[in-house]
């Protein structure tokens, strides 16, 4: 203990908040007699200091994600499974349709009608899976460590937004880039009409939706506190999301009621803006409706999520 | 000075609940008050859902009081409870180390928690796994620790801050003798030597001796009893023999009948019931003993076992609740208190 006695005596003046140096304040607490511990000024007041805080969540959940070698190895093998089964799967209906007498042939293969959908897809199963974390961190007692110290509840639940945005960014951009290199090695007919730019913003968009939705499995993940519960009703509300919605297929060929349902559903607008970006060039008037979605549902569920974070211990 | 910890009337009820996650009210903390000093060792002792965790969650910010006042290092746990997070560490019952990182990964990330400066947290981070005997394991993923290790990680998790308060929620059970003789050695010198103000909840009779100054023993969501372990086991005043007797059809008549035989001899402070026996404290143990043995033979109550020791806190225990204090080694991952915290 004499090791522990020395450097923490050493260190005393050392000891001082980020905050504390920013303001010019007292300096921080030194170990040792009770006089001497004057609290600094708290160091939670600075945007810097947030900043700090969410960055330090995020590391500890990337982190996590590379000591999982499997669990990196399949969150990067779902969007191209998924690719792979979508353009397969379908290629010959779609062929069908567009070799029918009277059919336009079209320059591009179904595959890139489908991929945008593909993506923001990715990013939904993803964003499912968002909550598990959380509840295990509440059964092992970590998220009481993180709680207890000074920082935001918020910062808690932003970091892992921003570690789930990362996840997502870099999923939705490997299956486009999967996609892209098909097209030049195998001859897939993907047009990429709005170029590397566009691409690149499939992928935010993707990710942002991605971000989006986390709140949900947030928020049953802090209510239920149970991973199954979490797992079930993310996973139930994902398919209807994606097939009522004109991300698997162009509004013009859903039926009736399917349109009128995917019309409120952010799952089209993500997917009416992303694929002219593949397929024809830049809308920016559906881009501008995209982010708007995803900025609504964000808020709404996010802001759910959060209530039920601060409730947490009363 | 004013006390560190001061907590008057403390009630915390949980459930009761609307929704469909309803429960039945349980008054987990049932109006208790004390205080603990600044540098003071104080010790929270009880059986299980005797209410301290409970307590220590609510000393910690973790969970908000349903009544009374509570206020730790000067601060209102309600409106102050940013002042305080950065004044405390706080060790948990259940150990919360993220096993994925690694021990040196867990202990500086909570340093940038508390916006440490970078060199500060390597340099104590460093300290810390050296003093915990961490340092060869220091980069490999906690998951690869022993429980032992782990608890000793989560106890460096605690004082990355090097907090004035540590509040520590049962941190031994379910440790090995060995590696709890050595946090206990650990706590001890901390206490000494870095003048912090450690508040400690157990079960251990032992641990609650051994290493409290000042102690509350606390069951069914009340405080019972309060002093050091000396003065409590010095209330006893006389050696004490504790007689089990039989657990058959005639344990009850039996258990009065030894009860009244126990009053009526030489010696004999007080005799008390409890759910196996009898318990005597005698100014003369040995000669008590005899002739307790003796008159219960004869009126042939049926003994299982006798001991005879000094008063230990086991005895404070009993004297005040009428029942012997249990320790359940094997306890639940989450008891239905948790669960709502």
């Amino acid at each position: 203990m004499a090791e522990a006695g020395v450097a923490a005596g050493s260190e005393g003046a050392a000891v001082t908040g980020p905050g504390a140096a920013a303001t010019g304040g007292p300096a921080g607490r030194a170990p040792g007699p009770p006089s001497a511990a004057v609290p600094g000024p708290d160091p939670r007041s600075g945007p810097r200091e947030r900043l700090s805080e969410v960055w330090w969540v995020a590391w500890r959940q990337l982190r996590k994600l590379t000591r999982n070698p499997f669990l990196l190895f399949w969150s990067l093998m779902m969007p191209l499974i998924w690719l792979i089964l979508f353009s397969q799967t379908f290629s010959k209906v779609f062929e069908r349709g567009a070799s029918l007498p009277g059919a336009t042939p079209l320059p591009y293969d179904f595959v890139a009608v489908m991929l945008p959908g593909i993506a923001v897809m990715t990013a939904i199963q993803s964003s499912a899976q968002s909550g598990f974390g959380m509840v295990m961190d509440m059964d092992s007692g970590f998220m009481d460590k993180l709680f207890v110290a000074p920082i935001h509840r918020s910062s808690v639940l932003l970091g892992k937004l921003l570690a789930d945005g990362l996840r997502m960014a870099g999923q939705a951009a490997i299956v486009l880039f999967i996609a892209w290199a098909f097209t030049h090695a195998f001859g897939w007919r993907i047009p990429f009409a709005a170029g590397p730019g566009g691409t690149a913003l499939i992928v935010l968009l993707a990710a942002g939706f991605g971000m989006a939705f986390s709140g949900l499995s947030n928020t049953v993940a802090l209510r239920s506190r149970n991973t199954e519960t979490t797992m079930l009703v993310s996973f139930t509300l994902t398919f209807p999301l994606l097939f009522l919605s004109s991300a698997m297929l162009p509004e013009a060929l859903l039926p009736t009621w399917v349109q009128d349902f995917s019309r409120v559903n952010p799952v089209s607008y993500l997917a009416d803006a992303s694929r002219p970006l593949i397929l024809t060039g830049w809308n920016i008037t559906a881009i501008g409706h995209a982010v708007a979605a995803i900025a609504i549902m964000g808020i709404l569920l996010n802001g759910l999520a959060m209530l039920s974070f601060r409730r947490l211990g009363r | 000075m004013p006390p560190i910890i001061e907590v008057r009337d403390l009630v915390k009820v949980y459930g009761g609940g609307r929704g469909p996650g309803r429960q039945e009210a349980v008054r987990a903390v049932d109006g208790i008050s004390f205080s603990v000093e600044e540098g003071e060792f104080f010790g929270f002792l009880g059986p299980n859902a005797a209410g301290k965790t409970t307590t220590i969650r609510v000393l910690t910010t973790l969970l908000t009081k349903t009544s009374g006042s509570v206020t730790v290092g000067g601060h209102e746990v309600d409106r102050g409870a940013a002042a305080i997070r950065r004044i405390i560490g706080y060790t948990g019952q259940s150990v919360g180390v993220d096993g994925d990182l690694t021990g040196r990964e867990n202990l500086t990330l909570i340093g940038h928690l508390y916006h440490l400066p970078r060199d500060v947290i390597r340099r104590r981070v460093d300290d810390l796994l050296t003093v915990l005997q961490l340092d060869e394991a220091a980069d490999r993923p906690a998951i690869t620790y022993s429980g032992g290790m782990r608890r000793r990680l989560d106890l460096g998790a605690g004082l990355v801050n090097l907090p004035r308060i540590l509040f520590l929620d049962e941190p031994t059970t379910g440790l090995d003798p060995q590696t709890r003789n050595a946090v206990w050695d650990y706590l001890r010198r901390l206490h000494k030597e870095e003048g912090m103000t450690i508040f400690l909840t157990t079960q251990y009779m032992e641990e609650a001796d051994r290493l409290c100054e000042r102690l509350v023993i606390m069951d069914q969501g009340r405080i019972v009893t309060e002093g050091t372990p000396a003065r409590l086991k010095a209330e006893i005043g006389a050696d004490v023999i504790t007689v089990h007797l039989k657990q058959d059809g005639s344990f009850v008549r039996g258990r009065e009948r030894a009860l009244a035989l126990a009053q009526g001899a030489h010696g004999v402070v007080r005799a008390t019931a409890f759910d196996e026996g009898v318990s005597v404290h005698a100014k003369d143990g040995g000669a008590t003993l005899l002739e307790v043995l003796r008159l219960l033979d004869s009126e042939g109550v049926a003994v299982r076992q006798v001991a005879i020791s000094q008063p230990s806190l086991d005895e404070v225990f009993l004297q005040h609740t009428g029942r012997q204090m249990r320790v359940e080694e094997v306890k639940p991952q989450r008891g239905p208190m948790e669960r709502r915290r």
